[in-house]
């Protein structure tokens, strides 16, 4: 719930992958509802023939078909032209989308510090899965590492790293995640609009967010969800967001607006606080499913390991 | 409870209450939090608004303290206040009764270790009574209660004018002493009826207001209650002070007498009674001078009870009306109790004048059986000593002035001690008195002839005893010679007609006269008359006083009657000379004797000057003589030896020190009643008896406001406790 004291702005690598934990997830892939196809071959099967070694079937050679795939000991026994198809194998796109506005960078532990890490040991089983990786962030800063200055993004702005693939491209993206901090509101529907339109191919997003929009989450997940991808929502709130430890009388500000609300902690206040929490948590979700897209909604002092190894396994995210 | 000052408190509380819980709104100083989202809280906010519109308060106990410490504030402004059920009036008027009988410690002397006399007791009750009193709101000065404050024996005075400053009221209350006069309730109820307040209504002018609260504290020995009468609106309370059962042995009466034949044997005569209820051992102890001249036990019998006669004729009465009520059935009657009356006599040889004083003192058995003094006789010590001024023992020069001389007269004087006894003319009798050797006698008998008036149209200076004439300017009026006629009545306690029996006599010509009334202010204003002795006619032995004289006058003529050749006749003959002379026989000491409460008036010889005179207990104060000489002091307050002294020339009787001449009075209670220390059950007034409370029963207010404003800062204190509780969480 309130703002961080101690902020801990992982520096890198190490940071936010311990040994432990890559050799926890060390034997995961991603995995989705569906396969999706990529543009390089990958160690991904997909549905669509292709040109792998491995032989799927073979149909009647139509005009226009590649003549290169004509199966000619077929020709040569029965005389027809038939086409040889191989099961094409593809890489999977993983994006990975952090919200990085003021409010993600509350609660302690850290909700930012969260996603990072999860957004890391994602990133990092899509890459040693030789899976097309590309992380992005919607608003925050960007603290660039030459110039030791900040760069800032506009509510609805996002900053990507893309195309990533193998294991040697982990620096790269643990680069781009050290390098954000949170800062600012964004325009949830603004960035993912940006996401949408500048995402290409087909693959599983997941998107890290608190998913706490002034402006309302329904706009930007529509956008999201379109255009084939698998969209996973993991929903971190800060322990403190689940059960508000404050007393008395207080003025809360809006870390991201400065929006101001007056309040005196009563037990029906909090009663009815976790009551609209919960009912929050269950709109963003049955909005979800409504659209083919998974929630999950994990609390910030949850370990990288057990969400990778129990939440997201459990839903499909990884296997 | 009442309020004194409700409206005031209201308007306080409509402007401060909802100040208060705006204030709470505005001055709520709220922690500054950053939270991730407002989202959810303000959604929440709403959603409890739409609740409940007074969520905000609902759970606040800051808020509520706070406002539950403005109720006790404000409440506090209204000034509340826990009214007993009785006295409701605005006006209370305290009567303290400071007679001699207040004086009484009630209760075994050696038993309290803290005795309080009766009066004492009264001040603090009424001290009490004044706590009680509403007070004056802080607002409004006009809520509250007022009263004043008489003192009264015999006679009444305002210590206190009504007011409702309670510290006046105890002050007047604290300063009232005890005084040994007599108890005369008459005088303070009028002075409490003038007080009281008239209100005036509109076309009908003045009418008795709402009515006073009287509260009389004393012991209700009273005798002039039944004349007393509050008025029709009034509350009159009875606050006894003193126990009912309460005995007491007093010196009813003290009276020194010489025998006729013999001036020098002086008798000194006490009378005593008691109402205790056992038999009471007391020594009678004689002082003259200073000096005990004798002791003599005696031993007083209980006072005698006498239930009420209530039984036969109520009874009666009962059966012959038929009605069914019955008086007093639930309260056993009270028996009334005679005191028991003894006396003791002593005799003794004194020519000399003396002061005596007679004192009792109780005898008590103490444990081993052996009778012991002790310092008081009972419960009241102002009745067990009396004083008397004797005069020295002296024959009296006595002139009859008669025309025809009178053989019966001449008689009757010679039978009697006397110094002198000449017999003179009229024009002898004017002579004298022209060459001013008037005071050569002390006594002139007048026979059938007058001094024609003086100057002030009256008898010239002296003393007169006047036979077969009426003087003029004596206040009485001659009605001419009329018939035979008999004494019918005659009053026996005059020390001119003691034992004189006036039945035997026949009067063959009557000289009837009648008493006047001396109009004020006009010639003879001084001069009072007495009748002695009546006819059916009127009047026809009366003693008549001017300023400068003092005569007993027998208008009818001596050889009409058989009156000579009764012995009554040298009785009274003797009696009036002695008593007109200034007592050389019978009964002396009277004109010096004053009761305690009365006024001490005499008159000192023309020219005095420098008057002074000294109470028993020392203290000195100057009087003014009049031209006369006339002196005039009191009302006495206490008992004992009052010494008047002054410069110039002395009168016959009056002794001389330093210089100066003295004259001596004694001041005595001598009440029956007043000594009657048991007091009384109820007081019965002319209008209802009123009941005795012995407890101080009128709990008239009980300020509550100061409890308020200590709820307030309680409530205060506990609101800074939970406060800081709340903000150090």
């Amino acid at each position: 719930m309130q703002r961080t004291q101690t902020i801990t702005r992982p520096k890198a690598l190490e940071d936010l992958l311990g040994g432990d934990l890559i050799s926890k997830i060390g034997g995961l892939d991603i995995a989705s509802k569906k396969i999706f196809a990529g543009k390089l071959k990958g160690e991904r099967r997909s549905k669509k023939r292709g040109q792998s070694v491995e032989f799927a079937d073979h149909r009647p050679y139509v005009t226009g078909d590649d003549i290169r795939h004509i199966d000619w000991n077929i020709f040569g026994r029965l005389d027809r032209l038939f086409l040889k198809l191989f099961l094409e194998e593809e890489d999977l796109s993983l994006h990975v989308v952090i919200d990085a506005s003021s409010s993600s960078d509350c609660g302690e532990p850290s909700k930012f510090l969260f996603m990072q890490k999860a957004a890391m040991a994602l990133g990092y089983v899509g890459l040693v899965n030789l899976n097309r990786v590309a992380a992005t962030s919607m608003g925050g800063t960007t603290v660039s590492a030459e110039s030791s200055g900040t760069i800032e993004v506009e509510p609805g702005e996002v900053r990507q790293v893309r195309d990533l693939r193998g294991r040697r491209r982990t620096h790269d993206l643990s680069r781009f995640i050290c390098s954000l901090a949170p800062a600012g509101p964004i325009t949830f529907r603004d960035a993912a609009e940006r996401i949408a339109l500048t995402r290409r191919g087909k693959g599983v997003m997941v998107v890290f967010s608190d998913f706490f929009f002034k402006d309302g989450y329904e706009a930007g997940l529509r956008m999201l969800v379109g255009h084939g991808y698998d969209v996973f929502c993991v929903q971190v709130l800060s322990p403190q967001e689940v059960e508000p430890p404050i007393t008395g009388d207080l003025r809360l500000k809006d870390v991201e607006d400065g929006d101001l609300a007056e309040v005196t902690i009563s037990a029906p206040l909090l009663k009815r606080y976790k009551a609209n929490l919960a009912a929050y948590c269950e709109e963003l979700r049955a909005f979800c499913a409504r659209r083919d897209m998974s929630l999950i909604t994990v609390k910030s002092d949850t370990p990288i390991d057990s969400l990778l190894l129990d939440y997201l396994r459990k839903r499909g995210v990884v296997r | 409870m009442t309020w004194l000052t409700p409206l005031i408190a209201g308007i306080a509380a409509a402007i401060a209450v909802p100040s208060l819980v705006i204030l709470y709104f505005l001055k709520l100083r709220r922690r500054d939090m950053e939270v991730s989202t407002t989202l959810l809280w303000k959604k929440a906010i709403q959603d409890i608004q739409a609740n409940a519109p007074f969520q905000k308060l609902r759970r606040n106990i800051l808020l509520i303290l706070q406002l539950l410490a403005l109720a006790a504030a404000i409440a506090a402004v209204g000034q509340p206040q826990l009214s007993g059920d009785s006295t409701k009036g605005d006006r209370h008027i305290i009567l303290i009764d400071r007679s001699a009988s207040m004086n009484a410690i009630d209760g075994d002397p050696k038993k309290t270790t803290n005795p309080a006399t009766r009066l004492e007791i009264a001040k603090k009750q009424a001290e009490e009574l004044v706590e009680t009193l509403r007070e004056p709101g802080v607002f409004q000065k006009e809520s509250a209660d007022q009263a004043m404050v008489i003192a009264f024996d015999s006679t009444a005075e305002v210590r206190q004018q009504f007011t409702s400053d309670k510290s006046l009221l105890k002050a007047a209350i604290r300063s009232i002493t005890a005084t040994d006069g007599p108890t005369r309730l008459s005088e303070a109820m009028r002075l409490a009826t003038a007080h009281s307040k008239p209100v005036v209504v509109e076309n009908r002018g003045l009418v008795s207001g709402p009515g006073s609260v009287l509260h009389l504290f004393g012991d209700g020995k009273m005798p002039d209650a039944l004349e007393t009468q509050p008025g029709a609106s009034d509350t009159f309370m009875f606050h006894r002070v003193g126990g009912p059962e309460s005995g007491n042995v007093a010196i009813a009466n003290v009276r020194a007498e010489r025998a006729f034949d013999n001036p020098s044997q002086l008798s000194i005569f006490v009378g005593l009674q008691s109402t205790m209820r056992g038999p009471r051992a007391v020594d009678v102890e004689l002082t003259i001078d200073g000096a005990v001249a004798g002791v003599k036990s005696v031993t007083m019998p209980p006072a005698t009870s006498v239930m009420p006669e209530t039984s036969n004729t109520d009874k009666g009465n009962e059966v012959a009306s038929g009605a069914g009520a019955t008086e007093g059935e639930g309260k056993p009657p009270t028996p009334v109790f005679t005191p028991s009356t003894g006396g003791v006599v002593f005799p003794m040889e004194r020519v000399e004048g003396a002061l005596v004083s007679v004192r009792l003192r109780g005898l008590d058995d103490d444990s081993a059986g052996n009778r012991a003094l002790s310092a008081t006789a009972d419960v009241l010590p102002t009745d067990d000593a009396a004083y008397l001024v004797v005069p020295p023992a002296k024959r009296l020069a006595v002139a009859i002035v008669s025309a025809r001389g009178n053989l019966f007269l001449s008689a009757a004087l010679d039978g009697l001690p006397l110094s002198r006894h000449d017999v003179m003319s009229p024009e002898q009798f004017q002579k004298v008195l022209a060459e001013g050797r008037g005071g050569e006698y002390d006594v002139f008998v007048l026979d059938g002839w007058t001094p024609g008036p003086d100057g002030d149209g009256s008898l010239p200076p002296g003393r007169y005893v006047i036979f077969n004439a009426v003087p003029p300017g004596a206040g009485v009026v001659d009605k001419g010679v009329g018939g035979a006629t008999q004494i019918v009545d005659w009053d026996r306690s005059h020390p001119v007609m003691r034992s004189v029996n006036l039945d035997p006599l026949i009067i063959g010509k009557n000289r009837a006269v009648e008493i006047v009334k001396p109009q004020a202010g006009g010639a003879g204003a001084d001069v009072s008359a007495v009748v002695l002795a009546s006819t059916t006619s009127g009047a026809s032995i009366v003693e008549a006083r001017g300023a400068d004289w003092r005569a007993v006058i027998v208008p009818w003529d001596l050889m009409e009657s058989n009156w000579p050749f009764d012995v009554g006749f040298i009785v009274f003959t003797a009696q009036a000379v002695g008593y007109v002379g200034g007592s050389s026989g019978g009964v002396i000491g009277q004109s010096q004797m004053v009761q305690a409460g009365s006024i001490l008036s005499d008159r000192l010889p023309t020219g005095a000057g420098g008057v002074t005179i000294e109470s028993p207990a020392g203290e000195s104060s100057r009087l003014e003589a009049a031209a006369d000489g006339r002196v005039v002091f009191g009302p006495i307050r206490a008992t004992g030896f009052y010494r008047v002294s002054w410069a110039g020339s002395a009168g016959p009787t009056d002794s001389q020190r330093d210089g100066r001449n003295e004259r001596f009075f004694a001041a005595n209670l001598l009440d029956s009643r007043e000594s009657d220390a048991a007091s009384a059950e109820t007081l019965e007034l002319a209008s209802r008896p009123v009941a005795a409370q012995d407890a101080l029963e009128t709990k008239g207010t009980r300020k509550l406001w100061p409890w308020f404003l200590l709820g307030a800062l309680a409530v205060v204190m506990l609101e800074w406790f939970v406060y800081n509780r709340k903000v150090h969480v």
